[in-house]
């Protein structure tokens, strides 16, 4: 096929106030928030989260072995 | 992350054109009275596919690498060769759900049609029992739509609810979802009332744009409770667009998805009862790029012109406030049914969230008033002016003036 179909851009979400702005912004048109390092603190916070659901698992899987032990 | 739903179109539909999703009209005949309709149905149309015309066309549906056939109507069920229909796309190997009111979808019917390989269903629901009756038209038809709902859900197939968002529902929204989780319900497919049909006739069902404001962040909180509860809010391609809750009115396995821009004639297409194919079901009779009697399917999907619009749209072709937006590259104007409906042609979509907040900002609004009605035609439109006003100052216990600053 000729033609092909449009594909919109991808934007990047402001993690300061969730508005999606376009991928070059360095700081964010609606908050002023400084783009890198809101994603930066954004994915520091959710490796803590993985890891404490990590940390959750375990426990529970252990506690659970005990009990069937 | 988990895999998306085949209905979802990815990056590669889009680019190469696959209709991933086709909706389509298998008649007109309709059970139901809706104040809303778009396509004004009741009557069959004259003209309706014939069932082997149909049978073909589910081949070549399936050629052109879809995914999901939705059946609608008016109302399906009311068609004799539904459930060859759907045994047929079944066996092409494509997915089959339903849309229906929902007033006659009895047992046995749920039965038979899962028995043929259907695969979900989606009632409408548009209002708890008082205002669904009344804008569908028929008294008791709220409690039908829920025992259908409920028939659903025990026959194990999908199953969903389509709500209109208009100045009747959304005061309900948030008991509609309360009951429709409790009836086993666990996709919400939301979309703004469109100014087409039977709704260009009732301006006052109509949102305005200002409520935008008050919409957005209920759907957020709505889709937020829904998703603990195990029902999937689905904005529909009129909701949005780009403001605080983006994110979290579209997220289902990703919080970077947002809107980006009409997929009508790219990414799926639309088919009336007699074979006519539009880039998007509900668009209106000039969008129309062919008819599948009068050539193959693959020759209109590949070289109709009346279904590029959305894929040669550019921001040149936008006006009004959306011509200058921010998100203009991206959302190109949003859903081209709702503001060809309202402002006669696209490009100009006054139904979204961003620009609402924008003028805000500045202390104004928008309002609709209707200066033409429509000629009483499926899918037709009257046409809609764009009042701009300050925003009226609220006093507590004072209903707010009303001041015109553009006429």
């Amino acid at each position: 096929m000729a033609e092909q179909g449009r594909v919109g851009p991808h934007l990047r979400l402001c993690r300061g106030c969730r508005r999606f702005t376009n991928p070059d912004e360095i700081a964010c048109p609606f908050c002023h928030g400084d783009m890198d390092a809101l994603q930066a603190e954004h994915d520091a916070l959710q490796e803590e989260v993985r890891q404490a659901a990590d940390a959750l698992r375990a426990a529970m899987a252990e506690a659970r072995a005990r009990r069937d032990a | 992350m988990s895999e998306l739903p085949a209905r979802y179109a990815g990056d590669d539909d889009l680019a190469n054109r696959v209709p991933v999703i086709v909706v389509w009209e298998i008649t007109l005949a309709c059970d139901l009275a809706c104040k809303h309709c778009g396509s004004r149905a009741g009557r069959r149309r004259r003209d309706e596919l014939t069932t082997a015309e149909g049978l073909k066309l589910i081949d070549e549906i399936a050629e052109l690498g879809c995914r999901d056939v939705g059946l609608i109507g008016g109302e399906a069920y009311l068609r004799k060769d539904w459930l060859q229909l759907i045994a047929a796309v079944r066996a092409n190997g494509m997915d089959c759900t339903l849309q229906t009111g929902g007033r006659n979808l009895s047992e046995d019917r749920v039965a038979a049609a899962a028995a043929a390989g259907l695969q979900g269903v989606g009632v409408s629901i548009d209002g708890l029992r008082e205002v669904h009756d009344e804008l569908r038209g028929v008294p008791g038809s709220f409690e039908l739509a829920m025992a259908a709902l409920r028939r659903v859900t025990a026959h194990g197939l999908s199953s969903a609810v389509n709500t209109q968002i208009n100045a009747k529902s959304m005061p309900q929204l948030r008991d509609i979802m309360d009951q429709i989780i409790e009836a086993g319900a666990t996709n919400w497919q939301l979309a703004i009332t469109v100014a087409m049909g039977n709704a260009a006739d009732r301006p006052e069902l109509l949102l305005q744009p200002w409520q935008m404001l008050e919409l957005m962040p209920l759907l957020a909180e709505l889709a937020e409770d829904g998703r603990r509860r195990g029902l999937f809010l689905q904005p529909a391609n009129n909701i949005g667009y780009f403001g605080p809750y983006e994110s979290s009115i579209r997220n289902i396995l990703d919080d970077e998805i947002h809107y980006r821009g009409c997929a009508a004639g790219d990414a799926l297409f639309g088919i009336e009862a007699d074979g006519t194919i539009k880039g998007c079901p509900g668009l209106p009779s000039a969008y129309a790029g062919g008819n599948v009697r009068d050539k193959p399917l693959r020759e209109i999907w590949e070289n109709a012109e009346p279904l590029a619009f959305a894929r040669r749209r550019t921001v040149d072709d936008l006006w009004g406030f959306c011509r200058t937006c921010y998100y203009a590259e991206t959302c190109m104007g949003g859903c081209t049914w709702t503001s060809h409906a309202l402002m006669g042609r696209a490009g100009n979509n006054p139904m979204c969230h961003h620009r609402a907040l924008e003028l805000d900002a500045q202390g104004l609004r928008e309002r609709l008033v209707q200066v033409k009605r429509a000629k009483g035609d499926s899918f037709d439109h009257g046409e809609f002016e764009i009042i701009v006003e300050p925003v009226p100052v609220t006093v507590p216990g004072r209903v707010p003036d009303r001041i015109c600053v553009n006429g």
